[in-house]
């Protein structure tokens, strides 16, 4: 397994195509491309069952799918998981064992939990209580955290501010802002309106293509029917 | 690598309510009579070969009652194989060690 320098003479580039997905007979996926670079923050929007999880899975390298290309500055990482310090993965459903400390978690993933929490105050009496006995919200806010932080080029969200209240969102958006410096994010939410402003660059999944959205992102988004009119 | 054996350790504490019960219906319900019996002298392999046999059921059970537990792991680097090579390995040792131990003890 090769390791993944963090790419000091520039940005690195997170690149996928060739990804073509059906389920029984109907095609989920086709003709994707899609980028990401460290640097950004990029949004994945699509109405429910039109293929993002499945689309950010298979980036991950956790769906094996045939003729997928996964590329890091041009060279081909299939399964990108494999790959140290290229990238994580947030799933819609939980991420930790619940037998897990929150403590124990952070440091399995190589990740300073005082840093990591250092905007979320009222995480640090929980530090020591499993996974399992925080409440739905915190626990959604502790994985999104703990994969921000740690020392990946690019990180792959799907519905991170799911569960979190909203005050908790705010902060954590700005989270995503101030590390974008040093990583890649692809995000995928439902919670457009926080969504949006955070994205450098748009793609809706419609009708199993991926559409990079430029322009006026909102109106495109009322035209394809993601929005209401 | 220190983080991938710890990883090892967690992922093999949650398959080993599957893996160490069925060890204990081997060793109680195979083993333990044919000692008794004085007939387990060269019954060893037979058994891990048993033993090794009920794996793939273990990984079915465990694929659908647990099917997103997997995640963590990648996120640690760490593939579906590697863990339940590690997995098998460790109970293969442990179920060798116990039955030695119960042999030594009671034969």
């Amino acid at each position: 397994m090769s390791e993944t320098a963090l790419n000091e003479a520039g940005p690195q580039v997170l690149e996928a195509d060739g990804i073509r997905i059906e389920f029984g007979g109907r095609q989920v996926l086709s003709s994707v491309y899609l980028r990401v670079q460290t640097g950004q923050i990029v949004g994945l929007l699509g109405r429910n069952g039109s293929g993002k999880s499945v689309l950010l899975q298979t980036i991950f390298g956790a769906r094996a799918v045939a003729d997928a290309s996964v590329r890091v500055n041009g060279r081909r990482v299939v399964p990108a998981f494999r790959e140290r310090g290229l990238l994580n993965y947030l799933p819609q459903e939980p991420l930790l064992p619940p037998s897990l400390t929150l403590a124990r978690a952070a440091r399995l993933l190589g990740v300073d939990l005082e840093n990591a929490t250092a905007r979320f105050p009222e995480l640090r009496p929980q530090f020591d209580k499993r996974i399992g006995e925080l409440s739905v919200g915190s626990a959604r806010l502790v994985q999104a955290l703990l994969l921000l932080h740690a020392d990946t080029a690019f990180s792959l969200f799907d519905e991170p501010f799911s569960g979190v209240m909203p005050v908790h969102v705010e902060t954590l958006a700005e989270e995503m802002q101030h590390l974008k410096q040093r990583k890649g994010l692809l995000i995928t939410d439902h919670r457009y309106a926080e969504v949006l402003p955070l994205c450098d660059v748009v793609y809706l999944l419609h009708q199993g293509r991926l559409l990079r959205l430029d322009g006026d992102v909102r109106e495109q988004l009322r035209d394809y029917g993601y929005l209401a009119g | 690598m220190l983080t991938r054996w710890r990883a090892g350790l967690l992922f093999y504490r949650s398959a080993a309510p599957f893996m160490l019960g069925i060890s204990g219906l081997i060793l109680g319900a195979v083993l333990l009579p044919s000692i008794y019996e004085g007939r387990s002298r060269g019954i060893l392999p037979a058994l891990l070969l048993a033993k090794l046999a009920t794996a793939p059921v273990v990984w079915l059970l465990s694929e659908r009652l647990r099917p997103g537990q997997y995640w963590f792991y990648f996120n640690l680097n760490i593939s579906r194989r590697q863990l339940w090579r590690g997995a098998v390995a460790l109970d293969g040792l442990l179920f060798l060690g116990s039955a030695w131990l119960m042999r030594a003890a009671l034969s």
